[in-house]
């Protein structure tokens, strides 16, 4: 018992003042997932415009809508650091 | 730059900047009265649009040789017209929207480039309720007014009860398509304009605060490598912010478009 409380002093000294820091750790997890997914999208938008040049404006235009929805997510992670 | 030095009580020898208390403090510096600089800078954007098309496209039609201004104006208003209003939305109503695309990108646009902007320095679109979230409620009412003018009530049956769709999922998939249609279009729609506009905003100013406190405040020679440090990487996301100005611009009105053309051309 004595050690369970030991336990919670510390977590509680541990977490006690990481308020703002956790905001931040919230917003790199955020990041991970539009970060690999605009990788993807830019990096397949490239490989179509090499394989078949005189499609890349039609491509460009496709990658910027793509880019821009995976965006929203790593965004809203950011509002949401100023938020917390 | 003072603005942030000064702020609240903050002793300049303990602390080498003193951040504000909120970040709104970044974004709020109100003079004469209750007039502040988003209102002022909100109307300069709206009259720079103005100028540029009455500059470079009514009085520039009367000129028989075009000048390079009204060449550049004329670019700009062709690409919009080309590019995403009939690009996107398609030659039979494409033209009916222009208008209000090209208003919207030109408003953005200068409103963005106020960021990098010498003097100004400050994106009006990071405020959120000037420009991004503004423009996205009446983007809104836009494709919902089109889609019912185009496509009377089937526009929602379609929406809510998508066809193509297994009988099993259909209500599922209609409530997503609600919310997603409805909802997270338009709050999406201005909240990627107003982060990315924040965050340069932000960066800019940490780095080039960064570099100005270390190159002019007191202390040895080791501060002078630190603060050009700060300065070129500052000037670097200075060029970078430049192509995203530009770009939100371009993604918003072509989001916009896009929005428009899945209203007024039913899915087969």
């Amino acid at each position: 018992m004595e050690a369970l409380l030991a336990v919670q002093v510390v977590v509680a000294e541990l977490t006690g003042d990481i308020g703002g820091s956790l905001a931040l750790v919230g917003y790199g997890l955020a990041a991970i997932g539009p970060g690999v997914g605009i990788g993807i999208v830019a990096g397949n938008a490239v490989q179509a415009m090499a394989r078949q040049p005189e499609a890349a404006g039609m491509v460009r235009t496709t990658m910027f809508l793509g880019i821009a929805f995976t965006e929203a997510l790593a965004l809203i992670g950011f509002v949401l650091f100023f938020l917390a | 730059m003072e603005l942030i030095l000064a702020s609240g009580e903050c002793n300049a020898e303990d602390e080498i900047i003193c951040v504000p208390e909120r970040v709104n403090e970044l974004f709020e510096n109100p003079f004469l009265g209750g007039v502040n600089r988003t209102m002022v800078l909100a109307v300069l954007a709206a009259l720079i649009v103005i100028g540029l098309l009455y500059f470079g496209i009514v009085r520039h039609k009367k000129r028989l040789v075009p000048s390079k201004f009204g060449a550049a104006v004329e670019a700009l208003v062709t690409f919009v017209r080309d590019e995403i209003a009939i690009g996107i939305i398609g030659p039979q109503h494409g033209l009916k929207y222009f208008p209000w695309l090209l208003s919207i990108f030109l408003v953005i646009l200068v409103s963005n480039l106020f960021e990098v902007a010498p003097f100004i320095n400050f994106p009006v679109s990071s405020r959120m309720w000037v420009v991004p979230a503004t423009l996205s409620i009446l983007t809104w009412f836009i494709f919902v007014i089109s889609g019912f003018k185009e496509q009377g009530f089937s526009y929602l049956k379609d929406i809510a009860w998508p066809p193509g769709v297994p009988v099993a999922l259909k209500p599922l998939v209609g409530i997503i398509e609600l919310v997603s249609t409805f909802l997270v279009r338009p709050f999406s729609l201005a909240v990627r304009l107003f982060a990315n506009l924040v965050a340069g905003h932000v960066m800019l100013t940490l780095l080039l605060v960064s570099g100005w406190v270390f190159l002019s405040g007191q202390g040895g020679l080791a501060k002078i490598p630190i603060g050009l440090g700060w300065l070129v990487v500052g000037l670097a996301i200075y060029a970078f912010e430049i192509i995203v100005a530009i770009l939100q611009a371009y993604i918003f009105t072509l989001l916009s478009a896009v929005y428009v053309q899945t209203a007024v051309h039913p899915e087969h």
